[in-house]
């Protein structure tokens, strides 16, 4: 079977897995979201106007 | 972006995506998380490897397979599914190092026209204040939104 090329914006999902959403629970990418609570305490969120 | 993607399997909450890098080191699977962080609607974006025998995720580790720029589109695209579920989300997004931090500059630069069709996109100058996105500028870090239609 031919494989297709998607260039679209959306990716194409195979399947729905819920499984997956257990790494929400895992602590995973700590210290990114550190530095992200950090920055929004310290600088807070742009003026999104649109 | 008009660069070839690959298929993702997304979790039940529409915050984890799983897809796999094919590329000159074998087929290398891949982990994106959309994490809350302590304001509502604002979220960090993290990815990484996944360690099929450990299950662990390393977002400091240089794949090399070759594929870099489909899977930078890959996890760009993310970000509709994403924001369709969650319209209202801000995404923050930083590299685990600097290098990196600027290799998404490169990707945002490189296809910022697109982006911007459909995301409002700012820059963190020297983590003290947000700008919005120019080329050629060097950020911390990056915050989007998807726009409202």
């Amino acid at each position: 079977m031919k494989k297709t090329k998607n260039t679209d914006k959306k990716p194409t999902i195979l399947k729905v897995d819920k499984s997956l959403d257990k790494y929400l629970n895992k602590g995973l990418f700590k210290d990114k979201i550190d530095k992200a609570n950090d920055v929004l305490k310290k600088v807070g969120i742009p003026d999104f106007s649109k | 972006m008009k660069i070839e993607k690959y298929p993702v399997i997304i979790g039940a909450t529409s915050m984890v995506f799983e897809f796999t890098s094919e590329g000159i080191r074998g087929g290398i699977p891949k982990l994106v998380i959309y994490s809350a962080t302590h304001l509502h609607n604002f979220y960090n974006l993290g990815f990484g490897d996944k360690n099929i025998i450990s299950g662990q995720i390393d977002d400091e580790v240089i794949t090399n397979n070759g594929d870099s720029e489909k899977v930078l589109a890959t996890v760009a695209a993310t970000l509709y599914t994403f924001t369709d579920k969650f319209p209202e989300a801000m995404v923050f997004v930083t590299g685990s190092t600097k290098a990196r931090t600027r290799l998404y500059r490169i990707g945002i630069t490189n296809n910022l026209e697109e982006i911007q069709e459909d995301f409002e996109i700012f820059g963190l100058v020297g983590e003290k204040a947000w700008r919005p996105f120019q080329k050629q500028t060097a950020f911390d870090a990056f915050l989007v939104k998807r726009k409202k239609k």
